[in-house]
């Protein structure tokens, strides 16, 4: 976690909501309800579209291009919205607040809500490599050994076998898991091609001493499987 | 010749064909790939995707939209053509359409009619080569010859299929349709049109009160819904509350058939004039008893007539993009659900 400074306490309106721009990072919105304060990325999720110049009530944000909303004690989807808002611990020091930038690991969603345990048992095993341009990080039918979590660059998607090669997605997001399938059972082979599509920052978990960690925190292992198998069926959902 | 294009979205391909005259944006939706878009028109920077690989032509360098674009090899697709197969990257998940969509294509027409409504406002009726069908609040877009690209109009009438189509087209200064419309008599000139498009639509199986909240000539896809209303007698079930936005009298148009549809449609449905920039004439509701005038931004109107009253409210927004943002805030003042508020965005 890094500490950055944001602005003093006055600086945010009661029930209010400001956006500032960090050094090298992207937007923050810092956002009072009541007596707390809450920091958030300030682009909304769906488009570029700054979140402070969306409708705020004190308890619920709303974006006003296309309505996207989120609880603000969360940042959880609500309503028509697709995706939670990206949130920043926040800490008040001296009337000044200062937002705690997370590693990939922390911002990755399939691993938010998981226990603390949980979470320093797995960054004691995470690998963070970097790959260039062109890399392939694996072809159909690999052993489904690492999962992995985008950092920063892009990872392209594609499948089928030798000259029937077609694209089958992509991932943009820091955070965004890719290679789920070493989380499953009896499922040890790749079922597409990734490869960088510019200089890319991964991290890897290997599948099987993930699981035994959710094993030893099952709590985590739950919530974490669960979420899995939401974003399994939505991928199903839209490709069939 | 036909292009082959593919598209990498987010959770999957997609592949369809275009020729070097089609816009991509339009050959990927007539082929029932439900590419993200909006206004169709080059505005709202929906349909931007990023080229990976191939030639295009961007048919309109200008395009307000293209401020949504970040880096050179991006590119609106409602504004570009193919020249050879070509792929695009696209942020959203993108879907086939579902069955119930109808599925939009490209056609030709003629100008039936036109007539001038207001000094600013024109009515035109297109009669299409094959009949269509459309949902109530579905809008076309549509291209004249001499003009490039295509704006899109919203249909005033229901009918299903249809063979002709009304419109309302509000004259912009410095508009190139404005003045190709309403500098010259039309009627027979044959054009371009694709649809149906815009998701903001009505049907009766709804179940749900409306509210209609429209400025000038936002007013055409209420009109559409009013039809559908009419005909399916889905007041005989539900209130349907019509607010419309004018700024004073002399620009208003369409009262005669509001008055009717209110006589036919008997007390459930409410339509309410709010006059934003004149006080309301006395002879206004001698000459339209069924119609209620109020002097007032329409959307203030709105929000004091529907206080405490958003049980099972699906409401309907369109106009200047102002009347817009203005609406969405009321109703989310009044504790609306956003899955309830429809519009679609032009700008």
């Amino acid at each position: 976690m890094r500490k950055t400074r944001v602005c003093n306490l006055v600086d945010i309106p009661s029930n209010g909501m400001k956006a500032y721009e960090l050094e090298g990072n992207p937007k923050i919105l810092v956002v009072n309800s009541g007596e707390r304060y809450y920091a958030y990325q300030a682009q909304c999720p769906h488009q570029e579209v700054c979140l402070d110049e969306g409708i705020y009530d004190g308890e619920t944000l709303t974006c006003h291009q296309h309505l996207w909303q989120w609880d603000i004690t969360n940042g959880h989807a609500l309503g028509l919205a697709e995706a939670p808002l990206q949130s920043f611990p926040l800490i008040v020091e001296n009337d000044v607040i200062f937002v705690l930038q997370p590693s990939a690991l922390e911002a990755a969603e399939l691993l938010s809500g998981i226990s603390v345990d949980a979470r320093e048992k797995l960054e004691q095993v995470v690998r963070r490599e970097e790959y260039p341009d062109g890399h392939t990080l694996y072809e159909v039918g690999d052993p489904a050994d690492d999962i992995y979590i985008l950092e920063s660059g892009r990872v392209e998607f594609f499948i089928g076998r030798d000259n029937q090669i077609t694209g089958a997605g992509f991932v943009l997001h820091k955070g965004e898991i890719f290679g789920w399938g070493a989380l499953l059972n009896d499922h040890p082979r790749r079922l597409a091609k990734a490869a960088c599509l510019e200089n890319s920052v991964v991290l890897r978990l290997n599948g099987q001493e993930t699981l035994k960690i959710f094993e030893s925190e099952p709590l985590s292992g739950y919530t974490v499987m669960r979420k899995l198998s939401t974003l399994i069926s939505r991928y199903l959902t839209f490709a069939s | 010749m036909k292009m082959k294009i593919n598209i990498n979205a987010r959770n999957r391909a997609h592949h369809f064909e275009a020729t070097e005259r089609e816009r991509i944006l339009y050959s990927g939706l007539s082929q029932g790939v439900a590419l993200p878009y909006e206004c169709g028109s080059g505005t709202c920077g929906t349909c931007k995707a990023r080229l990976v690989y191939g030639d295009v032509t961007d048919n309109w360098p200008e395009a307000p939209g293209r401020k949504f674009l970040k880096t050179s090899d991006e590119y609106l697709l409602c504004q570009c053509t193919a020249r050879s197969d070509a792929g695009f990257e696209v942020e959203s998940f993108v879907q086939t359409m579902e069955g119930n969509t109808y599925i939009p294509a490209s056609t030709t027409g003629r100008i039936h009619v036109t007539k001038r409504l207001t000094s600013d406002v024109m009515f035109v009726r297109i009669e299409v080569d094959h009949a269509l069908k459309f949902d109530a609040g579905q809008f076309m877009m549509v291209e004249v010859p001499g003009v490039t690209g295509f704006r899109a109009w919203s249909m005033v009438n229901y009918q299903h299929p249809a063979k002709m189509l009304d419109f309302v087209i509000k004259k912009k200064a410095n508009g190139g349709i404005s003045q190709w419309l309403f500098d010259h008599e039309r009627t027979g000139t044959e054009l371009k049109l694709f649809g149906p498009l815009g998701r903001a639509t009505f049907y009766p199986g709804l179940a749900q009160d409306l509210i209609c909240i429209a400025g000038g000539s936002g007013i055409a896809g209420m009109m559409s819904i009013l039809a559908h209303v009419e005909q399916s007698a889905y007041f005989s079930r539900h209130t349907i509350k019509v607010f419309f936005g004018l700024r004073t009298m002399e620009d208003a148009f369409f009262l005669e058939e509001l008055s009717q549809c209110c006589s036919n449609c008997g007390t459930n449905l409410i339509v309410t004039i709010a006059l934003s920039d004149a006080e309301v004439p006395a002879s206004a509701p001698i000459a339209y008893p069924n119609l209620i005038f109020r002097q007032g931004l329409v959307h203030e109107i709105a929000r004091d007539d529907m206080q405490g009253h958003y049980q099972n409210v699906r409401a309907y927004l369109a106009g200047p993009p102002p009347l817009i943002d203005a609406s969405i805030r009321m109703l989310l003042q009044g504790k609306l659900s956003t899955a309830n508020i429809c519009y679609d965005k032009f700008s």
